[in-house]
């Protein structure tokens, strides 16, 4: 039993992780909460139904939702974010949070025109409903997909990141914004990879959760993304290993105690765990310096 | 007169009770601190009132005190964590209280209703109280804000290290704007359960909470007239563009970027602001030539 739901964590753990990395990467970059990656998130799991609906196999419709989500996510920089890039970092904070706030209001009607506020769910089969048993545990081919895509897309963006000349630009931008522009960086494209990035990571979760949850609506992006917050910040705002390990420990918590209580008070448990971490370690898991959040307005 | 008013009346009343959390968000706002725990407080205050009315069998006006009292015990202790925080920290830890309510509210079924929601409160509320608990609170607000507590709160959101050399006490004013806030949001709180016959969760946890911070951010976030305008121009405006009404969630969104992006500091403290400093330019104050 303990091994099963570790199990289900495990994986409902990688989701957690790919929403958390796609947040934690703009913060990282632009030192900005983008209030609408839930919203993106459902963007990505509508364009994946709707592939699915027109007939498309689930490796079609992940892909094109993935793209469709990254280009839901160029959206709100361009409305939300661009515009305020001429405020001082303390005004702009706020008005960031604000206006993706906006944004995101923007694509949760669009959402809810789409569907008509109906609950909609993937077709019977669309991922095949076979188990494998492997030393007493059920592992369903739905399980080992979002494993896989997990995994995948982790390596995929440490590699983008860390071992390709794009991630360096990126990276150096996230460093100093200026220097990188001196040194003949377009800002511009990056910001627009950044915001691609994280949106395709988005619809890759969303397409996940809604193949798993088996429901699709235009709300789903929000408490998704409120309990995102405790991956992210427990393993330190704008860190991508932060975010992975973070998100595996938060799907192991809902997983195991979801198992014993009410799903009502694990809701609080989880909140206020997110309120201990901001409390005791603001900075994540991993920093070791005196964490920013103490010492100066961010 | 009253005929053309009479329809509208609900329309006043949300005006007055949103006016009411809009300035609860404002003054954290003003003070320097990103929180957006005003519709934590204001569901302290709506579940309070609302059991002590229906369970308990209180006066509704007694029922309305033990929020507001409960609202202000609640800033008071969230200001001291949200003391250790800043930025997008604050936010998130607020938020986070907001949510901690809104699911201990789903939980304890049998006192709350739960999912279910509370219903049955009595109306006990008339237009014309909502009113005057806006405009004492606005009242007092503008009282506050003129004295040393207003400038000391402009300080402090200005530049905190700076305003503690000058001899403001930044733990003090940040106890004192969440005290302030958690009442004001716990008075306004239990209004709303004794005018809107049922309360549910939810709506604490996402749509007070985005309308109050659309309202104060449109208004305008330093005067405290900015809330007022900014809850007037959010309910009024899907009423004249009816047509707009369908789409009230995307016009929020739509308002909210634009102003966002065109007006950063809201509809009321930019007009303020030009007009200000028209009257310095029309007085000389401004723009000095060379050699004066």
């Amino acid at each position: 039993m303990i091994a099963q739901q570790t199990l289900n964590g495990l994986v409902l753990g990688g989701v957690y992780a790919l929403f958390a990395l796609g947040f934690t990467l703009i913060f990282g970059i632009h030192r900005i909460m983008n209030m609408a990656h839930g919203a993106v998130f459902m963007a990505g799991a509508f364009v994946g139904l709707y592939t699915v609906r027109l007939g498309m196999p689930i490796w079609v419709a992940l892909p094109v939702a993935m793209v469709g989500a990254g280009l839901v996510s160029i959206f709100v920089e361009v409305i939300a974010f661009k515009p305020l890039r001429k405020l001082a970092l303390a005004d702009a904070e706020l008005a960031s949070v604000i206006s993706s706030i906006g944004a995101s209001l923007i694509i949760l009607s669009v959402g809810q025109y789409v569907s008509k506020t109906e609950t909609m769910r993937f077709p019977f089969g669309t991922v095949s409903v076979d188990a494998i048993v492997v030393m007493g545990l059920r592992v369903t081919m739905l399980q080992l997909l979002m494993l896989g895509v997990a995994l995948g897309m982790v390596v995929l963006l440490a590699y983008y990141l860390y071992r390709t000349p794009q991630g360096r630009q990126i990276r150096a931008v996230a460093g100093n914004y200026r220097a990188a522009q001196l040194l003949g960086v377009n800002p511009n494209a990056i910001f627009y990879q950044t915001f691609f990035l994280s949106g395709a990571l988005a619809g890759a979760a969303g397409v996940m959760v809604g193949l798993a949850f088996n429901s699709i609506q235009f709300m789903m992006g929000e408490p998704f993304l409120l309990k995102a917050f405790v991956a992210i910040i427990l393993g330190g705002l704008g860190s991508i290993p932060g975010a992975l390990v973070g998100g595996l420990v938060l799907g192991l918590l809902q997983s195991l105690s979801g198992a014993y209580l009410e799903p009502t008070l694990v809701d609080a448990m989880i909140f206020s765990l997110l309120f201990v971490i901001l409390m005791v370690r603001p900075d994540g898991l991993f920093v070791q310096s005196l964490p920013e959040s103490a010492t100066k307005r961010v | 007169m009253m005929d053309l008013i009479a329809p509208h009346l609900p329309l006043l009343d949300l005006i007055f009770i949103g006016t009411g959390y809009a300035l609860s968000q404002a003054i954290v706002f003003r003070a320097g601190t990103f929180s957006v725990a005003t519709s934590g407080f204001a569901a302290l205050g709506a579940y309070c009132t609302a059991i002590l009315t229906v369970k308990a069998g209180w006066h509704p006006a007694m029922g309305v005190l033990c929020g507001t009292l409960l609202g202000l015990f609640a800033g008071l202790l969230l200001s001291a964590p949200l003391a250790r925080l800043r930025g997008v920290y604050q936010a998130i830890a607020s938020l986070a209280f907001v949510e901690i309510l809104v699911a201990l509210i789903l939980f304890f079924e049998d006192l709350t209703g739960g999912p279910l929601g509370f219903h049955n409160i009595p109306r006990a509320v008339t237009p014309w109280i909502l009113f005057f608990a806006m405009v004492a609170t606005m009242a007092l607000l503008i009282v506050l804000s003129k004295g040393g507590i207003g400038r000391a709160f402009d300080a402090m959101r200005q530049d905190t290290p700076v305003a503690a050399s000058l001899g403001v006490n930044p733990t003090k004013y940040h106890v004192l704007s969440f005290a302030l806030s958690g009442a004001i949001a716990g008075l306004f709180g239990g209004l709303d359960a004794l005018r809107n016959f049922s309360l549910d969760a939810h709506q604490f946890g996402f749509s007070i909470l985005i309308a109050t911070l659309s309202a104060v951010v449109l208004g305008g976030r330093r005067a405290v007239w900015g809330p007022l305008v900014g809850v007037t121009i959010l309910v009024l405006l899907p009423e004249i563009f009816r047509p707009l009404a369908q789409y009230r969630q995307a016009v929020y969104g739509l308002l909210l970027v634009l102003v966002m992006a065109f007006l950063p500091f809201g509809v009321y403290d930019t007009i303020a602001m030009k007009l200000h400093s028209r009257r310095l330019a029309r007085a000389g104050m401004l723009k000095p030539k060379a050699g004066s």
